[in-house]
């Protein structure tokens, strides 16, 4: 990551001799110049005002939007189906995945169909699975599970295979009982990678979600770009994009602060 | 990859043949679906109406147009401006403090959901697909080249200053051979994406020629033969695709110890 932007957010408080406030500061001079062009671009009306709305424009959209709660319902529907589907799909994935690593048999028997289904893309999945679930909730949450399902399963079942084979014959040694070495040894040995894997099936996840709302729905933050695209409302369009780019930029960093602070034991 | 090739060789032959079983049976049951009458017919077509789909495919040239006309100029144009941003990133503080916060922002917006803005500004046709993938291809590679320039060892470099050499000099024979095979790794990555984002588009589109659109004309016709076959065949160039690069890494970079891992 940039030096930047680890200023502006926080991380990283010693960034050698650079004076810290002023990189704080600097990482701002381009996103704010960025809308400053625009603004001036969309003044100057060179493009038609139908194919660059200004600024203040999507604002004003976006206030609009809020007051009459039309942004309201469509982004906590939107959240509900990517939290519901998420939380299935990450728990089986991480069930999957330990257990896969952990039984020969099961491993024989599910691992290769697993890595041939993981080889495909899931926005590919997306016309067989509204062929076979139709066009409700289930077909945006079933999609949202296979994304996150075996991303996850995926993180899990390497993580667990990777704790070092030293860990569990110390283990043996002392005669811990299994409890203890679920307890004091695998979890805490596969949880950093794990976490990892958590925050890439979530943004696989949304943009997914984002993907099969544009394709078909009758609300989502999807369907609102999609009705502002047919609409010619390039408008409602940015406010989707914005909002769809805030909340993924939400969850990673938060993930990403989990990462740092709840294994902080891993690097002391 | 890593994780199927060391599956394969840790097993014995009658452990490889239990792996079968799972998918044999999808197989059978597919097919018993598919027998079961006309209401289940349309969703589950049988498997010798997907052998006339692929035969139908291949000879219909849309993979190879996907190839030619999407992937791979995408890739080249987005990643060599991701690998040029990349540099200037890594070597210039400047360009890195005024021009990365935007990068970073920008990369959070997943690229699906930029589809109906470039449809409006830029049409439904090919430049906005195009588009999509070189940006896909675009934004892992400018991460990649960036931190893997970074993370060259300062021993190198303070090799390179005890030599006297000029800053060029030092890119040219230190930094670059250095980073090489962790930007490759992001190509990988790149590679991946927009594959990815080819047939994603095409998907979201809906215009044109293309596997993604072929799909979703054969979702609106029911022909789930069709779907079947074309997925399963994205899946198998995706994997083809990341193998060759991955042969050509390991190749290229055979003189690294560790350039397999």
């Amino acid at each position: 990551m940039s030096i930047g932007i680890r200023a502006a957010i926080g991380l990283n408080r010693v960034a050698g001799r650079v004076n810290y406030r002023q990189l704080k500061l600097a990482a701002f001079i381009s996103p704010v110049l960025l809308v400053l062009v625009w603004g001036w671009i969309s003044h100057l009306q060179l493009i038609s005002p139908q194919l660059l709305a200004s600024p203040l424009e999507v604002a004003s959209t976006f206030q609009e939007l809020l007051a009459s709660g039309e942004l309201q319902e469509h982004l906590g529907k939107s959240l509900s189906r990517l939290v519901l589907g998420y939380s299935l799909g990450a728990s089986a994935g991480l069930l999957f995945g330990i257990l896969m690593a952990l039984s020969k048999n099961v491993e024989a028997l599910c691992a290769p169909l697993f890595h041939a289904i993981r080889q495909i893309p899931t926005i590919a999945l997306i016309p067989i699975f509204i062929l076979l679930l139709g066009v409700d909730e289930s077909f945006k949450i079933a999609i949202v599970i296979k994304a996150s399902f075996f991303t996850v399963a995926l993180a899990a079942y390497e993580a667990t295979h990777g704790v070092s084979v030293n860990y569990l014959e110390v283990a043996r040694v002392y005669r811990l009982p299994w409890t203890t070495l679920y307890g004091k040894v695998i979890i805490p040995a596969i949880f950093p990678p794990v976490l990892t894997g958590l925050r890439i099936a979530f943004a696989r996840s949304w943009t997914v979600l984002v993907a099969a709302e544009l394709l078909v729905a009758d609300s989502g933050l999807g369907q609102m770009m999609q009705m502002g695209r047919d609409m010619f409302r390039l408008d409602i369009v940015l406010v989707g994009v914005v909002l769809t780019g805030l909340i993924g930029f939400c969850i990673d960093r938060s993930f990403k602060w989990g990462e740092a602070h709840l294994v902080r034991w891993r690097v002391a | 990859m890593r994780s199927i090739s060391s599956f394969l060789s840790g097993l014995s032959l009658g452990r490889r043949a239990v792996g079968l079983i799972l998918p044999l049976l999808l197989l059978l049951g597919w097919q018993y679906m598919s027998t079961r009458g006309a209401s289940f017919a349309y969703a589950f077509s049988s498997v010798s109406q997907m052998q006339d789909a692929l035969r139908e495919l291949i000879t219909s040239g849309d993979l190879q147009l996907n190839l030619a006309a999407s992937l791979l100029p995408g890739l080249a144009i987005g990643g060599t401006f991701g690998l040029l941003l990349g540099i200037s990133m890594a070597s210039s503080r400047l360009i890195d403090t005024s021009v990365g916060p935007l990068y970073h922002i920008l990369r959070q917006v997943p690229l699906m959901g930029l589809v109906p803005v470039f449809s409006l500004w830029l049409g439904n046709g090919d430049t906005a697909k195009l588009f999509i993938v070189c940006l896909s291809a675009f934004f892992p590679l400018v991460l990649a080249t960036y931190e893997s320039l970074r993370q060259v060892d300062s021993k190198f470099l303070e090799v390179g200053n005890v030599l006297k050499l000029s800053r060029a000099q030092q890119f040219r024979h230190i930094l670059l051979p250095a980073a090489l095979p962790n930007i490759f790794t992001g190509v990988s990555f790149a590679l991946a994406m927009a594959w990815l984002s080819t047939i994603g588009s095409e998907i979201l589109f809906n215009a044109g020629a293309g596997l993604g659109n072929l799909m979703m004309n054969a979702e609106m016709n029911a022909r789930m033969d069709i779907l079947v076959v074309v997925t399963i065949l994205i899946g198998i160039v995706g994997y083809l695709l990341t193998f060759v690069l991955y042969r050509i890494t390991a190749y290229l970079f055979r003189w690294r110890k560790t350039s397999s891992e």
